[in-house]
């Protein structure tokens, strides 16, 4: 009779499972990693674009004088909306400095753009405190995994001003990297809060000496 | 007690192997697709990564389908015949979208179990709950985008309110089947107390007496059991005698459940469920009106909804099943089992009111909405 529950227990499980979502939006990234004179770091400036499908749902009432082109002046409200919700998410970039978190002040310097038929937005993050760590650390992701971000082919990463000497490596999810690998169903199975949106995380490493 | 195990014994390695089998296939699967992840490892790197057995597998595949969308219906455009395509990547999609985890089918199994609803009745609600999300999908889109031209924000917070109601729905839905459902659990454990004064209440005990005192109930206990299972399957139609102190009296009688009053009830389910439009729709819709081709949107919204109910209703199939096999084997034992079967749905009423309550409270997190 146990071992019944059990097997009911096991078919609910199963059927109910872990909270679950593909990704419904998709976002090629590229950052600058910013330097001050003094060798510390300020910030980080985001290139977000997005897929032509979220483009097209993001653009939707906007009015634009030339159809089908929207100006940066056009679409700035909306990227104010943006920015002011990506609040709410810490703009998906998580930063730590020698193994302690960071945090980042508001965004500056954020703008739309939008060049066939895709949007692209641009904003800098500045750290509440500019810091001059041996290994920063720069994580790119949505928990959540509704929004996959990956990091551009080309340039993907840029540091803009670093003394000299810094290392920069980037770790793709798709690298097949040793966290990604040692993760398997058991972390989509885990409890109801699984987060597995982590094993997709862009990881920026920087070492300097 | 030796002729009452066998069956369970037997039930219950049936039931082994399905587990194991099930394992072998999500290695096989896992294995066969660790070769080669299909075919086009750069088309679907969102979920690849790490993402092994079944789930992963599921997770890339449905990636993989959704993303395919938008080029078809840029295609469409231009090429009529995309739109077949598109169509049965919209059906695809919504047969993979469905099988992952989420919340829609967990309600609707755990209804199925806490209601002793027929196989029928299990896959007409799924299709039903489909089908009224699509709508819900539709009618959003169709309302907010293409008549009253409001802007994606706008579009976005009213999913995001239509999330929060729904999920609101779920809780009071599981809290009126949890009231329900513990008052019948709460009378059959009054039911299997040795009563001194009901000869003949179905009890389990240890002296020799009462086996003997079985065999002559068997009759009486094949016709509780076979009530229990007229609820589950009405062609069997058995003519019983409604036992007093099964934990029914207060119930629902087959005929309620399979009235139009048992169907005023499952349309409770369908709103709960379908209330709540997938997100994904919603994007493709939007998109799809874009690309001038709402039309195109419209149909492959319910091909998406069409490949949804097939998997729910197969889950829910699942379900009913299983609780109909627990029924049988535990219908070996005595008393024990109605009580056994009734503290299931119980078991699955409170599900569904944790289901609701966690969604609500952020708890279990869903496939929720981003507006940014």
């Amino acid at each position: 009779m146990r071992a019944l529950g059990w097997l009911l227990a096991v078919a609910l499980t199963l059927v109910a499972g872990a909270a679950s979502a593909h990704p419904h939006v998709w976002i090629t990234a590229s950052s600058e990693l910013l330097y001050a004179e003094d060798g510390s770091i300020t910030g980080v400036r985001h290139a977000w674009t997005f897929d032509d499908m979220f483009s097209a749902y993001a653009v939707q009432g906007l009015e634009a004088k030339k159809k089908g082109a929207y100006t940066r002046e056009e679409l700035g409200p909306l990227a104010q909306t943006n920015v002011e919700s990506l609040k709410e998410y810490a703009y998906f970039t998580f930063a730590k400095a020698d193994g302690k978190k960071e945090r980042f002040g508001e965004p500056v310097d954020y703008y739309l753009d939008y060049k066939d038929s895709v949007l692209t937005l641009h904003f800098t993050l500045p750290l509440k405190t500019p810091l001059k760590p041996k290994q920063l650390m720069l994580e790119v992701f949505d928990r959540s995994f509704f929004i996959d971000f990956q990091m551009a082919k080309e340039n993907p990463v840029k540091l803009v001003g670093a003394p000299t000497g810094c290392q920069m490596k980037l770790d793709r999810p798709s690298d097949g990297s040793a966290t990604a690998q040692k993760l398997n169903e058991q972390t989509f199975t885990d409890g109801p809060n699984a987060n597995f949106g982590m094993m997709f995380a862009n990881k920026i490493t920087v070492d300097c000496p | 007690m030796k002729p009452h195990r066998s069956p369970l014994g037997r039930g219950l390695l049936a039931c082994a192997a399905v587990l194991l089998a099930l394992g072998l296939a999500d290695a096989a699967i896992h294995h066969v697709f660790a070769q080669n992840p299909f075919g086009a490892p750069k088309q679907a790197p969102a979920a690849e990564p790490g993402a092994s057995g079944l789930i992963g597998w599921l997770l890339a595949k449905q990636s993989e389908f959704y993303r395919q969308m938008s080029s078809t219906i840029r295609a469409a455009k231009s090429d009529g015949s995309a739109v077949w395509t598109l169509l049965f990547i919209s059906f695809a999609y919504g047969i993979f979208h469905a099988a992952g985890p989420g919340h829609g089918k967990a309600v609707i199994a755990s209804y199925l179990v806490a209601n002793r609803e027929t196989l029928r009745r299990g896959i007409a609600l799924s299709f039903a709950s489909a089908l009224m999300q699509s709508l819900v999908a539709i009618l959003i889109v169709g309302i907010s985008a293409w008549i009253l031209n409001a802007t994606a924000r706008t579009m976005c917070k009213a999913e995001g309110a239509i999330e929060i109601a729904s999920y609101g729905l779920i809780a009071l839905f599981g809290l009126r089947l949890v009231w329900v459902k513990g008052r019948t659990f709460i009378r059959a454990l009054q039911a299997t107390q040795p009563v001194p004064a009901m000869a003949g209440v179905p009890h389990d005990h240890h002296d020799d007496g009462h086996h003997h005192h079985d065999a002559h109930d068997d009759h009486h206990h094949n016709d509780h059991h076979g009530h229990d299972h007229g609820h589950a399957h009405h062609h069997h139609g058995h003519d019983h005698v409604h036992d007093e102190h099964c934990g029914h009296t207060h119930g629902p009688t087959p005929s309620e459940l399979a009235g139009p009053g048992g169907w005023r009830r499952g349309f409770a389910a369908i709103l709960t469920v379908g209330i709540r439009p997938c997100s994904g729709a919603i994007l493709v819709l939007v998109f799809a009106l874009a690309q001038g081709l709402f039309w195109a949107g419209i149909a492959a919204t319910f091909l998406m909804g069409l490949g949804t109910a097939i998997t729910v209703a197969t889950i829910a199939v699942v379900a009913v099943s299983a609780k109909d096999i627990a029924g049988r084997l535990s219908a070996s034992r005595a008393g024990g089992g109605a009580l056994f079967m009734r503290g299931i749905e119980f078991a699955a009423a409170a599900l569904v009111l944790l289901f609701g309550a966690g969604l609500l409270l952020g708890y279990v997190a869903a496939e929720r909405t981003t507006c940014f």
